[in-house]
């Protein structure tokens, strides 16, 4: 399945056919609006990041990081995005087009984009997968590669 | 003049800014080069080196640098005419913070995505990042004291919005609980909150709530008392999860701002105001004058030094090519501009379409004290051309700004709290270190004595201690920038290209800064301000001591190109 994604997303970039593209949605661990100046209170490589305010944020961070690097390896044609579900000028834009360029009717399109603005979630193609909580890294990888692969035969 | 060409005029010289100017800084100064492999690519780990589309990271990146200071500055500074205000907004936005945004983001990105703090240790001086530290901690007191005081005021002058501002909190409360306990979505709620939220309004215009009874009972004034009970909810705020109140509240902030923004400038559109103010203002006697306070009122919205923060924490990590850091860093200070020039906007067409603009900013005391009554006020009569009813917009306006001084200050003191044990550590003072209750209180109390100080209108005529308190935020905020572009001119020079593009900013806003505090030395000890004027020395010796930093760098820098062919850092 891994080379027939990697090889199916290859010529489906090569040929400037549909691309599949995953976002995998999640906060960082730092402030965004409302604290404006103030919002550089992250974890790790950010200015004075040494409580564990945001611990909760980082460990979905991590998580996300493992899906990342597992998706890169294994499909690494795909497009993969990752947003943060407060980055609403983007997302749900973003999500609505690649919905509706992928056939979703209007109903899943909206339904799909009220899943995805969680504090993590997985989307291919516009259709979110995974909201909220995520399973073992593993078993997200194999979803997401297992319905490309069914998209890529159709 | 009518308002919509104000927007008119600002839009085409931010295009022209962005088109030329960021296209020189791009080739010239900055020598982007396609072919760099970004921090993102080459620590790429899916956490935080992640290479993302520009899109993406510009939403990131400006909805990061957006608040309340970028309304609070130039609903000053509007006291000196419309012109000089948004002279300065446009030019510091193109020339100044285009260059420090697009800059802390270059030189980090060529420094594998170190933040701006370990960067001055690096490029300026190792006495930098202690330089960085304090003046961080300046910085973080005089915000949490200013928005406390905004926050007071716009209680004070808007009892309507006690109810929808405090509604925000159960709302923000049942969501972190509904998306980080239970794992559910988070956006379905938090627009049902936002509704929620403006369905208080008139609720809480129905029934206004005052401290009145409070404040004669305690024997304090009204101001006074708001802003304790303001200080006693930011020490509670501040000392719980982040996820019970702050990141959900955080969601419905997003949505508020976007929302303002749109109806601002419809309301500009369907209104077709004329600017009501005039276009240089007859400054009051004793009042401060524009040259320099202007460059210091408005910092927010001109050019913001906490943006590098923003630049060098998160987004230089996630350029994915080096060439986008134009359109993110630049594209982000351009957007931060068009803050201001709501605000602006709302400050001069819309007050002065509901009354005596003159009386409104008689002096900068009534300047200061009620910018922000004057910008929801104005931003009150821009929704009226909506249909929605002034008082019912005024109050949306109000609570916008209380939502996002509330997020600000909880976010201050517990970032001040952090700087605290930092500096306990460094100087071998051991007895706060992991004592949080203290250390929130400490956080708490320094910015509540600063707020506290006088309050009602001075003798000089320079009025309600908040515009000082503003103004001397601006210096801190503005030293800050100055750090960040010292570090751009030197990593410029070093690679032996021009550094003009960051020096004259940079020579401009030390200049500013030093001669507004050295004024304000002189006008705090007439009025025997102590706690304001020992502010203000401390400020003061911080920004000699970077203009040392700063020219010893520069030139030990020119001294290398002397001596050797530049080398790449």
């Amino acid at each position: 399945m891994t080379a027939v994604a990697r090889s199916a997303g290859t010529q489906a970039h090569a040929h400037g056919a549909v691309t599949h593209q995953v976002i995998l949605v999640r906060e960082q661990d730092a402030q965004h609006s409302g604290s404006g100046c103030c919002g550089r209170l992250g974890e790790q490589d950010t200015v004075f990041g040494g409580a564990a305010d945001f611990g909760h944020s980082r460990e979905r961070m991590e998580q996300i990081g493992t899906i990342y690097r597992a998706l890169t390896e294994r499909a690494p044609a795909l497009d993969l995005v990752v947003a943060d579900p407060r980055n609403i000028v983007w997302l749900y834009p973003a999500i609505w087009r690649a919905a509706r360029d992928h056939g979703l009717g209007i109903g899943a399109t909206l339904r799909s984009m009220a899943r995805a603005g969680s504090p993590v979630a997985v989307v291919l193609d516009g259709e979110t997968l995974y909201s909220g909580r995520l399973p073992e890294t593993g078993e997200v990888v194999d979803t997401v590669l297992g319905r490309l692969s069914r998209r890529l035969d159709a | 003049m009518p308002a919509f060409l104000l927007i008119v005029i600002t839009l085409v010289a931010f295009y022209f800014g962005y088109r030329f100017y960021s296209r020189y800084l791009a080739e010239k100064v900055y020598a982007l080069d396609p072919n760099f492999v970004t921090p993102a690519h080459e620590l790429r780990d899916g956490v935080d080196f992640v290479p993302t589309h520009k899109h993406v990271l510009l939403g990131h990146h400006f909805t990061s640098v957006a608040g309340a200071a970028p309304i609070v500055g130039p609903a000053i500074a509007v006291y000196w005419g419309w012109v000089p205000a948004l002279v300065w907004v446009v030019l510091g936005t193109v020339f100044a913070a285009g260059v420090h945004d697009f800059g802390s983001i270059v030189v980090s990105a060529r420094n594998r995505g170190q933040n701006i703090g370990t960067l001055s240790g690096k490029v300026v001086s190792a006495r930098a990042s202690t330089l960085f530290l304090l003046i961080i901690f300046f910085l973080l007191t005089l915000v949490n004291a200013v928005f406390g005081v905004v926050m007071a005021i716009l209680f004070q002058k808007n009892p309507g919005a006690v109810i929808p501002a405090l509604i925000v909190i159960p709302i923000a409360v049942f969501i972190g609980q509904w998306a980080y306990r239970y794992g559910r979505s988070i956006i379905i709620p938090s627009i049902i909150g936002l509704l929620l939220l403006y369905a208080a309004i008139p609720v809480g215009q129905a029934y206004p709530i005052t401290v009145d009874g409070l404040a004669a009972a305690v024997g304090l004034s009204v101001r006074t008392t708001w802003i304790i009970l303001i200080f006693a909810y930011t020490w509670i705020a501040s000392r719980l999860p982040v996820w019970v109140l702050l990141q959900p509240r955080d969601y419905i902030n997003g949505q508020q701002l976007i929302v303002a923004l749109v109806l601002i400038f419809a309301g500009v559109l369907v209104g077709w105001d004329t600017i009501a103010a005039p276009a240089f203002n007859e400054v009051a006697p004793n009042s401060p004058n524009w040259f320099p306070y202007l460059f210091i009122t408005i910092a927010c919205g001109a050019i913001s030094g906490f943006h590098c923060l923003v630049a060098s924490g998160t987004t230089s990590k996630q350029i994915g090519n080096e060439t986008e850091a134009r359109f993110v860093g630049y594209g982000g200070a351009l957007g931060e501009g068009s803050l201001a020039l709501a605000a602006i906007l709302a400050c001069t067409a819309g007050l002065g379409a509901t009354g005596d603009w003159n009386a409104a900013y008689a002096d900068f005391g009534a300047a200061s004290g009620g910018a922000l009554g004057h910008f929801v006020t104005g931003t009150g009569h821009f929704l009226s051309n909506l249909g929605i009813p002034a008082t019912l917009g005024a109050t949306f306006a109000a609570v916008v700004v209380i939502t996002f001084a509330g997020t600000t200050m909880d976010t201050g003191v517990r970032l001040q709290r952090y700087i605290l044990e930092e500096i306990s550590e460094l100087a071998g003072f051991k007895a706060l270190v992991g004592r949080v209750n203290l250390l929130t209180t400490l956080a708490v109390l320094i910015p509540l004595a600063l707020a506290l100080v006088p309050g009602g209108d001075s003798a000089s005529g320079k009025g309600f201690a908040f515009g000082r308190l503003w103004t001397l935020f601006g210096t801190t905020n503005q030293l800050t920038a100055g750090l960040a572009l010292s570090i751009i001119g030197v990593w410029v020079l070093a690679r032996n290209r021009n550094p003009l593009a960051a020096i004259i900013p940079l020579v401009f806003l030390l200049f500013m800064t030093t001669w507004a505090l050295v004024l304000n030395l002189g006008e705090f000890f007439a009025d025997g301000d102590w706690l304001l004027l020992v502010m203000d020395a401390a400020i003061f010796v911080l920004a000699a001591w970077l203009i040392v930093e700063a020219f010893t760098a520069f030139n030990r820098e020119r001294g290398a190109r002397r001596q050797t062919r530049p080398a790449n850092r």
